[in-house]
């Protein structure tokens, strides 16, 4: 890397009394070209305290404990003395979301770089007041000593000198193998508050004088208000006003009971759009149809599928994956103030900086006069990375000028009108040669691009480069093929459809890792041994690099959490009587590489709500690079694992563009005894020198592990979500 | 209009809303305790969780009128509890939380269940929580966080 520290480091507010630094993060290696904008700060007060304020969102992926780990360990401060203070939008705040999985990965290099100038320039001020070399100076734990006299000054004492210092160009980094924080486990910082009900989430904003608010909006997708009657809903105790909005139709009352009822009173004639026909069952056909030929080319090895003509035989498989929900407990709100000539917003949002820019549109004021505090978050998982909540609570605020109003979605409200994981489907082909070795492969997927904040043209969604960066998980698949073809298909759909955990990886990585499974049947070979020869582990004409796109996959990454998992899971061993042993893997987007081998026995006589299956056990080698915290990468290979167990059990399905779910008990989410006893987690690569995301990483090869286990279990291939009980009936 | 009167975490209060309010939002919105959470309103996912004396209900399916008299105790009342430390501590040593935001409803369940039944079986466990709903998945954490919290009140 040739780029300097000045690039990303800037003093500044000197004569503030503090140390502050504005820092530039972007993606690991990429640097802006740019005039310098820092889009964080590190400042040490002078009461010796440090404080990273930047904008990422904690919503239970660790953040707000792992980002101070990366500054404490450079700064060389008590740890517990640096904190995360959460950044608003502003002229200095111009990128603040929080998504795929890349907190860490993008502000590792810019933080340890900041922690390890202000530690030179603190050194530099006590060696200029002592009237000593620098070098004959030392840090320890918030303080600069002089060894040989004994003195010593705390990191506050020297922060207005040390302002005056200027940047190293190249300050010395911590000796990795010194490491005392980073690498170690450490415990959530908010943990204590959460067992106390102590930690605020959005939805326990509360302002004085406040009102709560939820939105009637059109059953049907894109339909629209003719006329209601607002007569009843305005008798009931506690509403104080009922008010029009764009999407519909709010009641603004004395406590969200109230206002709930006052909506059920509400008598609403809708107009239905053009989305009101829509069918998720016809929908699943119109996607299989747009499989049947090649979509967009998005990655071709050597002959691509021109190859499959000299196959003596073919593979070919369908795989259906349904419309899924978010459902993080805490449902979307936002609480928003409209005054005269200002607004104030309290949201818990993954993408403050847009919050910013819809309360501007709408109120028509400038971004000075709009204030977005954001605050913990209830689960993300992608579903706050869209605005809808708060364009809405914006719109209710405006009605209610001067008096603060939270707007709520209910859980119904939650799964019928949010944004979803589009549907997709994938059409697999393996093209074979007459002693049943790969010659072709083909992988097509149809589905709908993310279109809740600007629908996709038909010149982006015919444009390779462009559809490439929708399709993780298809063009980036880490296997090396004698002549391959990835495709995708853009269909429409009228549904919302945006980020979900993983984004656009879960489906196109359980199609693939099923169907290599499919294909290592056919081939009569184990399917480890099927997935370590295509990764190269045998053939060192194939590379263990490659370039596609803005990815680099590294082979030899991917072997060895392959090759960790089938040790630790003794993966050669037969599996216990009545279980199967299924597994896949995959790299994600961010360079994340993650195995899965489980044990799997299924389960008779469950109800329709519950997953009709047992995981025994699960086995996980994850290598997300460099670790900050192990303690976050073991919650978050169990959170990824219970996350797509949900994954294997529920879907969000339409009729007459109306969701047919609206709840849990209808959208039935994995609970305590669906889920495994335990998890068995292998950090791998741990001694890389930067750090890849794992938010995300750890669902997707989770799902395709157990169904592979499955459907040996039935005797027949499982090739679509959710798995039924009918699914795996015996053969 | 009459009001109502519920004690909450030891303290009187009188209550203005309709008879059919859930005591959530009356605990929520009205009382301004906010540790008592929102997930589903229709008792499928345990978020709301508080104790009815020592007994776990879900405040989304108890209405105002049912709860008149009665006294409550949310999870900013917890702490009172007698064991309930020893609950909150195992959930901070065995790092439970991710987001947190349902684990006041895990926590009171535990500590009813605990009292009850001081050294639950998994199965006892498993149809004990399985109305509770964690998306960021603790699940094997919350059963270790028992086991701990368990041999730690054994051990008093």
């Amino acid at each position: 890397m040739s780029t300097t520290r000045r690039e990303f480091i800037r003093v500044m507010a000197a004569g503030s009394g503090a140390l502050v630094l504005g820092v530039r993060f972007c993606r690991a290696g990429r640097f802006p070209t740019e005039d310098f904008r820092p889009n964080a700060w590190v400042r040490i007060e002078p009461d010796g305290t440090a404080v990273i304020q930047l904008g990422k969102t904690e919503m239970g992926q660790g953040v707000q404990t792992s980002l101070p780990m990366i500054l404490a360990e450079e700064l060389d401060a008590d740890y517990t003395t640096v904190r995360v203070e959460q950044a608003s939008p502003g002229p200095d705040f111009l990128e603040l979301g929080t998504g795929g999985s890349t907190s860490v990965m993008t502000t590792w290099e810019p933080l340890r770089h900041a922690g390890a100038a202000a530690r030179a320039m603190l050194v530099a001020a006590a060696a200029e007041r002592w009237e000593v070399s620098p070098d004959s100076c030392r840090t320890s734990q918030g303080a600069v000593e002089h060894p040989s006299t004994g003195r010593r000054f705390g990191y506050g004492e020297l922060v207005a000198d040390a302002a005056r210092q200027s940047v190293p160009e190249s300050p010395p980094t911590e000796d990795r193998s010194r490491n005392t924080i980073v690498g170690t486990a450490r415990k959530r910082r908010n943990a204590a508050d959460i067992v106390r009900g102590r930690a605020i989430y959005g939805i326990d904003v509360r302002q004085p004088g406040m009102l709560y608010a939820v939105v009637a909006r059109s059953p049907a997708f894109g339909g629209e208000v003719v006329s209601f009657d607002d007569t009843r809903a305005k008798q009931v105790r506690g509403v104080r006003e009922v008010v029009r909005i764009t999407r519909g139709v709010a009641v603004v009352a004395e406590h969200t009971a109230a206002a709930i009822k006052g909506r059920d009173a509400l008598r609403i004639e809708w107009k239905d759009g053009p989305g009101a026909s829509f069918d998720s069952d016809t929908h699943r056909v119109t996607l299989e149809q747009a499989t049947e030929t090649p979509g967009v080319t998005i990655r071709k090895d050597g002959e691509g599928r021109a190859a499959m003509k000299r196959a003596a035989q073919t593979l070919e498989a369908v795989y259906h994956y349904p419309f899924v929900a978010h459902a993080s407990v805490e449902p979307v709100n936002c609480t928003v103030l409209v005054e005269d000539d200002r607004c104030e917003v309290w949201s818990p949002t993954q993408t403050p900086n847009t919050v910013q820019r819809v309360a501007m549109a709408v109120l028509q004021l400038p971004d000075t006069a709009v204030r977005v505090n954001v605050q913990l978050l209830g689960g993300g998982f992608g579903r706050r990375l869209n605005y809808d909540f708060d364009w809405e609570a914006i719109e209710v605020a405006k009605a209610m000028k001067g008096t603060p109003v939270q707007t709520v979605w209910t859980r119904e409200d939650d799964l019928r009108f949010g944004h979803f994981q589009a549907a997709s489907t994938h059409r697999l082909i393996a093209g074979l040669d007459t002693a049943n070795r790969l010659v072709a492969f083909e992988h097509r997927k149809a589905t709908t691009p993310h279109n809740i904040y600007r629908p996709p043209t038909p010149e982006q969604t015919a444009d390779p480069d462009t559809v490439r960066g929708w399709a993780w998980g298809v063009y980036d698949s880490p296997y090396a093929f004698p002549a391959a073809e990835m495709t995708y298909a853009a269909v429409d759909a009228p549904t919302p459809i945006g980020p979900w955990r993983a984004v656009f990886s879960p489906s196109s990585v359980f199609a693939r890792e099923c169907f290599i499974d499919e294909l290592a049947q056919t081939c009569d070979r184990d399917p480890v041994e099927l997935r370590l020869d295509m990764l190269g582990a045998n053939d060192a004409s194939i590379p263990s690099t490659f370039e596609i796109g803005e990815d680099l996959v590294e082979r030899q990454r991917m072997r060895r959490v392959v090759e960790t998992v089938a040790r630790e899971a003794r993966w050669s061993d037969p599996a216990p009587a009545g279980r199967a042993k299924g597994f896949a893997c995959n790299v994600f987007h961010t360079g994340t590489y993650v195995a899965y081998a489980v044990e799997v026995s299924l389960r008779q006589g469950q109800p329709l709500s519950k997953l009709p299956f047992t995981v025994h056990r699960v086995v996980c080698a994850v290598d997300c690079g460099l670790v900050i915290n192990p303690a976050g990468v073991r919650q978050q290979v169990e959170s990824g694992v219970i996350w797509a167990l949900s994954n294997l059990k529920s879907e969000i399905t339409f009729h007459a563009g109306r969701a047919r779910q609206s709840n849990y008990s209808d959208f039935p989410v994995a609970v305590m005894d669906e889920t495994p006893l335990e998890v068995e987690t292998h950090i791998v690569g741990a001694e890389a020198a930067a750090p890849n995301g794992l938010g995300e990483p750890t669902v997707c090869p989770f799902t395709p592990a157990v169904v592979n286990a499955l459907s040996r279990l039935a005797g027949k291939r499982i090739r679509s979500l959710p798995v039924r009980a009918a699914d795996v009936s015996s053969r | 209009m009459s009001s109502t009167e519920i004690i909450v975490n030891g303290v009187h209060h009188l209550v203005d809303a309709d008879d059919d309010t859930p005591l959530l939002w009356v605990i929520r919105d009205i009382l301004g305790l906010t540790g008592t959470k929102y997930g589903c309103g229709e008792g499928s996912c345990g978020a709301c969780t508080v104790l009815e004396a020592d007994e776990p209900v879900r405040s989304c399916q108890t209405n105002l009128s049912e709860a008149a008299g009665l006294s409550y105790t949310t999870i900013e009342g917890f702490a009172e509890k007698p064991g309930a430390d020893a609950c909150q501590s195992a959930w901070v040593e065995e790092e439970v939380s991710q987001c947190g935001y349902c684990q006041a409803g895990f926590l009171l369940e535990v500590w009813a269940l605990l009292g009850r039944k001081p050294e639950p079986t998994d199965d006892l466990v498993e149809k004990t929580l399985n109305d509770h709903i964690c998306r960021c998945g603790t699940y094997p954490r919350i059963r270790r966080a028992i086991r701990r919290a368990a041999s730690s009140r054994g051990g008093k």
